[in-house]
C-alpha cells in the first residue's frame, strides 16, 4: 500500500459480460480482460472458488458510476469567476490580462472551499494584501490538507488516499471471513476449536465493531452535512450491534446455567444498568452539551474559515487588482461590478433552488455582456421557469439584443425578464440616441437575423421600439409553440 | 445599479430640503454628502439605531436617508429607525438605501414605512431626485423594487372579487412593469398616455398596498425569498 498506484481504481466495468466484475479487474490489473475471464472460469470448477470470488467482487466493488459519485466532491464555489475568467471575446476590452496583471494562478479555475478550517481561518489576518504578482500562490500551496482541485481529481495521492479510507470496512470484513476459513481449516485439520466461546466472542466483537463504525460515520456525516438524512440506518446498525453484543454476553455467561437463571440474570443486570444511568444521566447529559456546544462552535468556525478563503480568493484579490489599475476607471468600474455581482451571488445565493432556471442564464448573459463591454446591465426578473430549447432561443436572442444595446446604447442597459403561464417575456432598454429598424443595412445580421428571425423561427416575437430617447428591444416567447403570439402583443 | 425610473421631474425642485443621513459606514456617509446636490441640507448624521432616532428626532429632518442594515438596537436595523420615529410620521419621510438586494430586507423596510428603496450605488444626481421625490409625498420605485413588487403581488390583474388591498389593478400593473422596464416616470406616462402626476398616484398606491396588505401570500413569498 505505499506505492503509488498507477492503475486504475477497481470498478466494475461496463463492459459487462454478467456484473461487470472480469473487465473491472482486467483493467484494474493490467491483464487482458479474456485471461481474467477464464481464469474465473477455471477457478469456478475448483470448487466453486471462482464463484465465490466473482459474487465478492460483485458485491463489494463498485460500478464506476457508483465509484464516480463516491469520490464526487462538494462542487466548488464559484469563486471570482467573474474577475478571474478572461471575457472570452472581445481581448481588446482587456488590457489586464495581456499585461499579466491578473496573478499567474488565477485563472486556473475556482478554488475548492475549505475543508481543514483551522489553516484557512488564518486567512485575512494572516495573508498581507501584497500587489505583488502572485500573492495567492504562496497561499494556496500551504494548504495541503485542502480537497484538490478539479485539476488535480486525477491526480494520484487523492484518490489513494480516498480509497484507504473508504475501504475500511471491506478490509475489516475480510478479515473477519478469514479468520472464519482459518477455524473452519484447524477443524477439518482435527485440532480442538472452542466454538462454544468463540461465536459468542465474535458475536461480541462484530457488534461492537457495528456500532462504533456507526458513530464514526455520524460524526463524519455530522460535520458533512446536517441533514441527518441516514439517521434511521445509522439508529438500525446501532440497535443490531447492540443486540448482538448482548446475545452474545449472554450465550457466554449463560453456557452452563438454565434459562431460567439466565432470564433473572438479565432482568438483574438490566436493572444495574438503569440504576447506573439514572446516576449518571445528569453527568451524561451534561457532557452532551458541552460536546455539542463545542461542535457548533467548531461548525461556526468552519463557516467562517470558508468565508475568509472566499473573500481572500475574491475581494481581497479584486481590491488588489483595483489598486493596480486605479489609473484606468473603466477597468476599475468593470472590476467593481464583476466583483459586486460575485459577491452577490455567493451571499445571496438560495442552495435550495436548482441552478439553470431562465432567470439564471438571463443573468448569467447580462454578466457576460456586462464583462465583456464593460458597461452595467441590470436584471430585474418575475417568475421563472426551467429552461427549454425554445428558451435558449430566447437567451440567444436576448443576448444579442443586450449587446446591442451596450455596444451602441451607452449608458446603463436594463434587461426586464417576465414569466408568467402564458409565456416568457424580455424587455431590454438602453438611453442610446435610437435607430430605425429599416436603416439598418440589410447585411447586418445582428438585428435582423439574430433577434428577429430566431425569435420568429421558434414561435416568438421581437418587437423593437427606437425613440431618440433610447431603444427597447421586446422579446415575446409564448407558453406553447402553436400559438404564434402574433395576435397578441 | 442605475435607476433610471427617477429623473429630474420631481417637484418643487428649488428649496432647500434637510435630510438626516443613518449609515454605519462613515466612509459611505462622507461620500454621499458630497454627491447630493448642494440644495440638499445634510443636517445629521447617525450609525447606529440609537443614533439615529435620537438625532431624527432631535432635528426632525424632512427626509432620512436610512440604511437597511443598522448595528444597535434590537437588531431590527433600519425598521426600528422607522418604528422608533412613529412620532413624526407625517412630517419625516424615509428613503431606504441598501446594497442589499435581498427582497425580505427590501420588502420589510418598505412595510416599515420607508417612501422608497433605491441600492447605493445610484448616482448622486438620481440620489437627489429621489431625495425631492420622496420629501413631496412621493414615493420612490427602483426597477428591482418594482420587480419585487410585481413578484409578490402576482402578475395577473385584481379580480372584483378580491381585497383591493391584495392585488394590483391593471393599471397598476402596467405603470410596475414598465418601471421594472426601466422607465422613468415621465417616459411611463408618455407611455401610457396619462400625466406624470398619475403615474405617482399609481407608484403611491403600489407602495400604500405594499404597506397595508395583509394578505399571506406576500408574507410567503418574502419568506420563500428567504436568501440568506
Amino acid at each position: 500500500m505505499t506505492t503509488v498506484p498507477v492503475r486504475p481504481p477497481l470498478v466494475r466495468s461496463s463492459d459487462r459480460v454478467i456484473a461487470g466484475v472480469c473487465a473491472g479487474l482486467a483493467d484494474h490489473l493490467g491483464w487482458p480482460v479474456r485471461m481474467v475471464r477464464i481464469g474465473m472460469a477455471v477457478a469456478a470448477l475448483a470448487g466453486g472458488a471462482g464463484l465465490v470470488f466473482y459474487a465478492w467482487l460483485w458485491i463489494m466493488v463498485p460500478t464506476a458510476d457508483e465509484s464516480a459519485k463516491r469520490n464526487a466532491r462538494r462542487p466548488a464555489s464559484p469563486i471570482a469567476p467573474a474577475v478571474s475568467m478572461p471575457p472570452n471575446r472581445p481581448a481588446a476590452v482587456d488590457p489586464l490580462l495581456r499585461t499579466g496583471a491578473y496573478p499567474p494562478d488565477y485563472p486556473a479555475g475556482p478554488v475548492p472551499p475549505p475543508s481543514g478550517g483551522s489553516v484557512h481561518a488564518a486567512g485575512p489576518g494572516g495573508y498581507t494584501p501584497v500587489a505583488g504578482p502572485a500573492p495567492s500562490a504562496p497561499y494556496d500551496a500551504g494548504t495541503p490538507s485542502q480537497p484538490l482541485g478539479p485539476a488535480a481529481v486525477a491526480g494520484t495521492g487523492a484518490w489513494f488516499r480516498v480509497r484507504n479510507m473508504r475501504y475500511g470496512k471491506e478490509i475489516l470484513l475480510g478479515a473477519g471471513l478469514l479468520l472464519v476459513a482459518a477455524i473452519l481449516i484447524a477443524r477439518l485439520l482435527g485440532a480442538e476449536v472452542p466454538l462454544g466461546t468463540l461465536i459468542p466472542a465474535a458475536a461480541i466483537l462484530g457488534g461492537a465493531a457495528i456500532a462504533w463504525m456507526q458513530l464514526d460515520e455520524t460524526r463524519r456525516a455530522g460535520l458533512v452535512d446536517k441533514t441527518k438524512a441516514d439517521q434511521a440506518g445509522g439508529w438500525a446498525r446501532l440497535a443490531a450491534g447492540l443486540a448482538l453484543v448482548v446475545a452474545g454476553v449472554l450465550v457466554m455467561v449463560s453456557g452452563s446455567g438454565s434459562w431460567e437463571q439466565t432470564w433473572l440474570a438479565l432482568l438483574a443486570s438490566v436493572a444495574v444498568l438503569g440504576g447506573v444511568a439514572l446516576v449518571l444521566l445528569p453527568w451524561g447529559l451534561k457532557f452532551w452539551r458541552d460536546l455539542e456546544a463545542e461542535r457548533a462552535g467548531r461548525v461556526r468556525e468552519t463557516e467562517r474559515a470558508e468565508i475568509a478563503a472566499h473573500l481572500h480568493d475574491s475581494v481581497l484579490q479584486t481590491l488588489a487588482l483595483i489598486q493596480r489599475r486605479a489609473a484606468n476607471e473603466h477597468d476599475v468600474v468593470r472590476l467593481a461590478r464583476a466583483q459586486e455581482r460575485e459577491l452577490r451571488g455567493w451571499l445571496f445565493r438560495d442552495p435550495a433552488r436548482d441552478a439553470g432556471q431562465l432567470s439564471d442564464r438571463i443573468k448569467a448573459a447580462a454578466a457576460e455582456v456586462e464583462d465583456g463591454l464593460g458597461n452595467a446591465v441590470d436584471v430585474v426578473s418575475v417568475g421563472d421557469t426551467a429552461m427549454t430549447d425554445r428558451h435558449e432561443a430566447l437567451v440567444q436572442a436576448s443576448r444579442e439584443a443586450m449587446l446591442n444595446a451596450s455596444r451602441h446604447g451607452g449608458g446603463p442597459v436594463s434587461v426586464y425578464l417576465e414569466i408568467s403561464v402564458g409565456g416568457a417575456e424580455v424587455f431590454v432598454k438602453d438611453r442610446g440616441s435610437g435607430f430605425e429598424l429599416h436603416t439598418v443595412p440589410e447585411d447586418r445580421m445582428g438585428v435582423r437575423e439574430s433577434i428577429i428571425g430566431r425569435m420568429k423561427r421558434h414561435g416568438g416575437t421581437a418587437e423593437i421600439n427606437s425613440s431618440p430617447d433610447g431603444t427597447e428591444v421586446r422579446l415575446k416567447l409564448p407558453a406553447t409553440a402553436e400559438d404564434n403570439g402574433e395576435g397578441k402583443s | 445599479m442605475s435607476t433610471p425610473a427617477l429623473d429630474g421631474t420631481a417637484g418643487d425642485p428649488g428649496r432647500t430640503v434637510r435630510v438626516v443621513i443613518v449609515d454605519d459606514h462613515a466612509i459611505f456617509r462622507s461620500g454621499l454628502k458630497t454627491d447630493l446636490d448642494p440644495r440638499i441640507e445634510v443636517v445629521g448624521e447617525a450609525g447606529t439605531v440609537e443614533q439615529a432616532i435620537e438625532v431624527i428626532g432631535r432635528t426632525r429632518p424632512e427626509v432620512v436617508l436610512l440604511d437597511v442594515h443598522l448595528p444597535g438596537g434590537l437588531g431590527g436595523g433600519g425598521r426600528e429607525v422607522i418604528a422608533g420615529s412613529a412620532a413624526l410620521r407625517g412630517t419625516t419621510k424615509f428613503l431606504a438605501l441598501s446594497v442589499s438586494d435581498a427582497a425580505e430586507d427590501v420588502v420589510a423596510v418598505i412595510r416599515a414605512g420607508a417612501r422608497g428603496y433605491v441600492t447605493k450605488t445610484i448616482s448622486g444626481a438620481e440620489i437627489t431626485d429621489a431625495v425631492y421625490r420622496v420629501a413631496g409625498g412621493d414615493a420612490v420605485f427602483s426597477p428591482r423594487l418594482a420587480g419585487f413588487v410585481l413578484d409578490a403581488f402576482g402578475t395577473a390583474p385584481a379580480d372584483i372579487a378580491d381585497d383591493e388591498l391584495d392585488k394590483l389593478s391593471a393599471r397598476e400593473l402596467e405603470v410596475m412593469r414598465l418601471i421594472a422596464r426601466g422607465y422613468s416616470y415621465k417616459e411611463v406616462a408618455k407611455e401610457l398616455f396619462i400625466s406624470i402626476k398619475t403615474v405617482e398616484t399609481h407608484v403611491s398606491a403600489v407602495l400604500r398596498k405594499l404597506q397595508l396588505s395583509s394578505r399571506h401570500e406576500l408574507t410567503k413569498w418574502a419568506a420563500e425569498r428567504r436568501l440568506l
